[in-house]
């Protein structure tokens, strides 16, 4: 398994670089200009020329490309062979404001001027994993119990009210369950507030008032795809030779639901919320403008508006790396909990 | 400051960020207590570098400079308390306040401002807006490009007085030294490093608390303001954004705008939340830009007859629910120079048929797209109303191209130097003020040598005008040139104005003396909370 896992590892950095050299290159080609989104209507060329020659714009694509990868040099000399260059290019003092992605060094923003890319994202991000693990872990729990439920009373009334119910509620779009829960629990009876954000002390938000209403209601999302997975797990599983076996033996009930019956349904389970986990470094632009959340979804949003290149790289990066992760831990889970699988 | 598009400010009216608003004294408590409004990240608190609304907000409250605009958009002495000018008009000797301190506690002197105004000038700076506000100064320009070590237009005659020589007489230059390019930073503040306006060591009213990034920015009063000191404790900006209204109804703001959605309910003087509603002007003017470089707009009938199909007040009473205001001409009302008696080109379809037919191009038009900036899946309707007015009176189909904001800039912008030319034919856009004069609107969008001259607009009538509007002395007499310059682009049909913006918003009956500006001036050092 070890080979496994660094052969997963090896591969990494490449496919990094791949994404990051397409996520550069259409935002080099593309239509639109940082510099001028920053500058607005009133827009002098001579000015966007200074600007764009004093953020390494103006340099060719290769150069723009790996200076943000391997840092941009401090001088640009002139009257060096295309070889010297080349050469000073790789190995000389690296500019303080481009030391490059292999440093740590995400660049700084175009539109936030002055502040680094990183400083931008990782609070933004840290708020919105926290939202989205809550979210989550309500709607999981939720739905794995309400699927069980149906799935152990297959054919009666109940199932399909469960399986429907919760599909209804995903189906809500956020941006009618939001109104609607706000008019009556803040407008009408003043229980919770409307929106924002309170980070506290730590940069810990999940204590605070502020997240039950948007947490509540982002977890209605999984419910209805968790419950239909787990219903239908459940019922390829409860029928196996294995869960007849641990009856035969004389186990109790309680025992061959959670042992036999419940482990082994998890398994399909366990896929999705891997892979939902990874997304929660995604956030949302629509829940995060709704709730006033300060997450990393509006930050996207308005940094591909603005043209905020070193932002959306740093993001496109961070959501491609925790894909990666994400699914190598998923495989590595998968050996623990069904020692069948072995990875090689 | 940033110009957006109609569809970003439909969006901020709906979404509703970027808005004063206030919050009972709770917190910290006190004389004036707190003021909780709506904000957003500034992308920067830098006075050198800021150029948007966002930002402004924060700069006006946290720095200042020689001279201010108070509720009334007069400028009125600031950090300077009075000052000269020579009588050629090419000298102003400002006279500092003495006692005047930065948060710090150390006193600002002419040599921070000599420091602050070559600060923004030198090309590592690199501001985008020096050119434009201080470029008038003697040696800006050549220390921008890099060929002097100093401004040679500003001389510290002793700490308390400052010189600062034009290059020409610019009668809109006091107007111009309200804008935060030109307000005084503290030298060690910013040679702390590159984060130094995350702790800002500002002038103004009030001081930077807290900052944390997307959640909340908290100012406080600044006790040892040089002049009267603020009568809150604390602004509150929440930056997260949020449901505007429902804050507002449940407690959490205390001012809110109020969107196109929400307009008839609170305009109903039955609803109590009507006693609380603000209504205000902006300074701005939203209008059809034609490019007059390519037919059919290069004719001056086709650009009237486009002029005269327009029913403006229909538009304006069905689309815009009255919200805004008829525009007739190019200057906003409540700018300096405003002429209500401008003659707009109205609504006359038959004349409007006419003058097509007159035109070099009769009949035969070519294909014409009208281009908006917008991300929107759907046409904006007042884009829609044009384009069938168009159709109905003239008797013209005309396409929609809509384009994101990013892409528009690019493409409408001219630059003779390069011989770039404006792409679109025909645009919708909207234009707001800078600071309070009609310069900043009659000559930097009409006189045929403005690099923000989208249109290329031209007539050699209007340069004079505005040549010697810019050397007149005489307010009287400079806002008396303007509107002639404007009258005449009316005429010639440069633009087809559409209307003047107003903001709406809910102010709880605790807070006293909140007035909607019209621009973005310091305004929180006036307010209280009961």
């Amino acid at each position: 398994m070890l080979a496994y896992i660094i052969r997963r590892l090896v591969w990494t950095p490449f496919v990094l670089i791949a994404v990051s050299f397409i996520t550069f290159t259409v935002g080099h080609y593309g239509p639109g200009d940082p510099v001028q989104v920053l500058m607005g209507q009133k827009n002098d060329p001579e000015i966007v020329d200074r600007v764009r020659r004093e953020r390494g714009l103006d340099r060719p694509f290769w150069e723009q490309y790996v200076g943000y990868v391997i840092g941009a040099p401090k001088e640009q000399p002139a009257g060096m062979s295309a070889v010297e260059y080349v050469f000073h290019f790789a190995f000389s003092e690296r500019h303080p404001d481009r030391q490059g992605v292999i440093r740590g060094d995400f660049g700084e923003s175009y539109k936030f001027l002055g502040q680094k890319v990183s400083d931008l994202i990782f609070s933004r991000v840290w708020v919105s994993v926290q939202l989205g693990s809550v979210a989550l872990g309500v709607g999981v729990i939720i739905g794995m119990m309400l699927g069980l439920a149906a799935a152990l009373n297959q054919g009666r009334w109940f199932d399909p009210v469960i399986v429907s119910g919760g599909l209804f509620l995903s189906s809500l779009p956020v941006f009618i369950v939001q109104p609607l829960l706000a008019f009556l629990l803040s407008r009408q009876l003043h229980l919770l507030p409307s929106s924002g954000w309170d980070s506290g002390v730590l940069g810990l938000g999940i204590f605070s008032p502020k997240i039950i209403m948007p947490a509540l209601i982002l977890s209605l999302g999984p419910i209805g795809g968790i419950t239909r997975l787990m219903r239908s797990s459940t019922l390829e599983v409860v029928n196996q030779d294995y869960v007849r076996t641990a009856r035969s033996k004389g186990l109790g009930e309680r025992a061959v639901r959670i042992n036999h019956i419940g482990r082994n349904a998890v398994l399909p389970i366990f896929t999705v919320v891997g892979l939902s986990l990874a997304s929660l470094v995604e956030g949302g632009f629509i829940s995060e403008t709704l709730f006033g959340i300060p997450g990393i979804g509006r930050l996207a949003v308005e940094s591909f508006f603005a043209r905020d290149y070193p932002v959306i790289m740093a993001m496109t990066l961070l959501v491609a790396a925790s894909y990666i992760i994400v699914n190598l831990l998923i495989d590595i889970g998968y050996t623990f909990l069904d020692p069948r699988i072995t990875l090689g | 400051m940033k110009r957006f598009g109609w569809a970003l400010i439909a969006l901020l009216l709906v979404v509703g960020t970027a808005c004063g608003a206030a919050t009972p004294g709770g917190g910290a408590g006190g004389e004036g207590g707190t003021l909780t409004i709506f904000g957003d990240d500034p992308p920067t608190l830098d006075p050198a570098l800021m150029s948007d609304t966002t930002s402004a907000v924060y700069v006006v409250e946290l720095f200042s400079g020689l001279v201010t605009l108070n509720r009334q958009l007069q400028i009125v002495p600031d950090l300077a308390e009075s000052w000269q000018i020579s009588a050629d008009g090419k000298s102003y000797t400002f006279k500092l306040r003495k006692g005047a301190m930065f948060h710090s506690g150390k006193e600002v002197t002419a040599n921070d401002f000599k420091y602050s105004f070559e600060r923004a000038a030198d090309p590592k700076t690199n501001s985008h807006t020096s050119d434009t506000y201080l470029g008038d100064i003697k040696g800006v320009k050549e220390k921008l490009e890099g060929k002097a070590k100093e401004v040679s237009g500003v001389k510290v005659v002793d700490d308390s007085t400052l010189q600062i020589d034009l290059d020409a007489p610019r009668f809109y230059f006091l107007a111009k030294m309200t804008y935060p390019t030109s307000f005084v930073v503290d030298k060690e503040n910013v040679e702390s490093g590159r984060s130094w306006t995350d702790k800002p060591n500002g002038t103004g009213p009030f001081k930077m608390k807290e900052w944390k990034k997307g959640e909340q920015i908290l100012l406080e009063r600044n006790a040892s303001f040089y002049m009267e000191p603020a009568k809150l404790n604390q602004v509150k900006f929440l930056l997260a954004g949020g449901s505007a209204m429902t804050m507002y109804e449940n407690n959490e703001v205390d001012v809110s705008p109020v969107g196109i959605n929400d307009i008839e309910r609170i305009q109903d003087t039955s609803n109590p939340l009507n006693r609380e509603f603000v209504v205000a002007n902006t300074l701005d003017t939203w209008y059809v830009g034609f490019n007059v470089e390519v037919p059919p707009f290069d004719d001056p009938k086709v650009r009237q007859a486009f002029n005269h199909a327009v029913d403006k007040s229909k538009i304006v009473k069905v689309v815009l629910k009255d919200l805004f205001q008829p525009a007739k001409g190019v200057i906003p009302p409540g700018m300096p120079g405003y002429n209500p008696s401008v003659k707009g080109l109205d609504f006359d379809p038959n004349k409007a048929k006419q003058l097509l037919k007159e035109s070099k191009y009769g009949d035969n038009l070519p294909p014409i797209t009208f281009t908006i900036p917008s991300s929107s899946t759907t046409v904006d309707p007042v884009t829609e109303a044009i384009v069938e007015q168009w159709k109905t009176n003239l008797g013209i189909t005309v396409k929609i191209q809509q384009v994101e904001w990013a892409t528009f800039l690019v493409d409408i912008k001219r630059d003779p130097l390069k011989s770039k030319k404006n792409k679109y034919q025909v645009y919708e856009l909207g234009w707001s003020a800078d600071y309070p004069d009609p310069q900043d609107f009659v000559d930097i969008l009409f006189h045929s040598k403005s690099l923000d001259n989208n249109g290329a607009y031209s007539n050699p009538k209007v340069d004079e005008l505005l040549d010697k509007a810019r050397s007149e002395s005489a307010s009287e007499q400079r806002f008396r040139l303007y509107q002639e310059a404007e009258q005449i682009i009316v005429n010639d049909g440069g633009w087809v104005p559409l209307y003047h913006g107003k903001t709406y918003r809910l102010v709880k009956p605790k807070i006293k003396d909140y007035l909607s500006a019209p621009m973005i001036i310091p305004q929180f050092k006036y307010i209280s909370v009961q």
